[in-house]
């Protein structure tokens, strides 16, 4: 499954007339979003408002209220709760989505998807931006992303849960998110060359520890949002990951909750 | 023993510093390998059981039934995990 391009692309339904598509752009990934349900689509404008984007070439999203049918296929599909995302080469459809929350889900997981032939990927992580560049704060829930994402300069925080990192522009860039944990912001549609990547530890002290190829690659992998049980996807990954850790320095911080981790990663 | 030597051709790796990254896509469990089981991965592939020990004997000048027992050992190991298996010999 190719995911690169979609100019020229079919709508994966016919009866869209009427329905004017929701059009945003997340990690430069074009996306249309046909949304007929107002009282879905009054939330998503908003939530979704810092990533509108005018382009008539986005990755076309059908949005069914119907409920999942057991047969509904595609190249690649996931159900979640009682909603389901149905991925074609020519478009998505979600189906039962009942509010803003399931909506965001699966663009997430869609996003995992669309991304990863283009050396991108979603990661558990808070990006923050100092001096013009992107540091990836990364780990499991309760490690500190959110807490990083606080002793951090307003302003200067992409996401504080969910990072976008992908290879453009011959460098890996950290792009902001509409997905946010406790900071409930809107996210900033921007993208940032990337310094370097912090598994965090919390700790009684500032400490930063090279990670070796494989210890960042054993770091990585379990934090990258991932769906799919493909093989070659997996194969695709681990390429992915690897050459971005052959770029980009990966490190553990330990960290205290206060800002003076920002001494040893400068140091 | 002498069916093939097989990996688990479900599974996704990568070779970091000499050493196997193996990805489970089923279960997303992350398997790492040592350095003899890494080689073991690399050459075994296609390979009987007896074709192994004979080489090994010969490379390293130790006796078939000491690199036998090593080879069963690491082929356990690695069996045990789903890594690889030795596939049944086809009938005449």
């Amino acid at each position: 499954m190719y995911l690169g391009k979609t100019a020229g692309v079919v709508h994966p339904v016919d009866a869209l007339d009427r329905c004017v598509p929701l059009q945003i752009s997340i990690g430069s990934v074009p996306l249309s979003l046909f949304i007929r349900e107002q009282a879905l689509l009054e939330p998503a404008i908003r939530r979704y408002r810092e990533f509108a984007h005018n382009s008539e070439d986005g990755f076309p999203i059908v949005l069914e209220k119907r409920e999942t049918r057991a047969e509904e296929s595609g190249e690649f599909s996931y159900l979640l709760d009682d909603a389901k995302l149905v991925l074609r080469s020519q478009g998505a459809e979600f189906h039962g989505v009942r509010h803003e929350y399931a909506l965001d889900s699966l663009l997430r997981i869609l996003l995992t998807m669309v991304l990863l032939p283009q050396r991108g990927f979603l990661l558990h992580g808070a990006t923050v931006v100092r001096d013009g560049r992107a540091y990836i704060f990364f780990g499991r829930s309760g490690a500190g992303k959110s807490t990083v994402a606080s002793l951090s300069p307003k302003g200067s925080v992409l996401t504080d849960e969910i990072s976008l990192i992908r290879y453009s522009n011959g460098c890996w860039q950290a792009h902001g998110t509409p997905f946010w944990g406790e900071f409930r912001a809107a996210g900033q549609n921007r993208l940032v060359p990337v310094a370097g990547f912090y598994l965090l530890k919390q700790a009684t002290e500032e400490r930063v520890e090279a990670l070796s190829v494989k210890q960042a690659l054993r770091a990585l992998l379990p934090c990258v949002l991932f769906f799919t049980s493909e093989k070659r996807a997996h194969e695709t990954l681990l390429r992915t990951l690897l050459g971005l850790i052959e770029e980009i320095p990966c490190h553990r911080l330990y960290f205290r909750r206060n800002a003076e981790f920002w001494k040893v990663i400068a140091a | 023993m002498s069916g093939q030597i097989m990996r688990n051709p479900k599974l996704a790796w990568r070779e970091v510093d000499g050493e196997m990254v193996i990805i489970s896509p089923e279960d997303s469990q992350v398997h790492e390998l040592n350095e003899t089981a890494s080689l073991f991965w690399k050459h075994a592939e296609g390979k009987t059981l007896d074709e192994l020990v004979e080489r090994i004997a010969a490379e390293y000048e130790v006796a078939r039934e000491t690199a036998r027992a090593d080879l069963e050992e690491l082929l356990a190991a690695l069996g045990e995990k789903q890594l690889m298996f030795v596939a049944p010999e086809a009938k005449e």
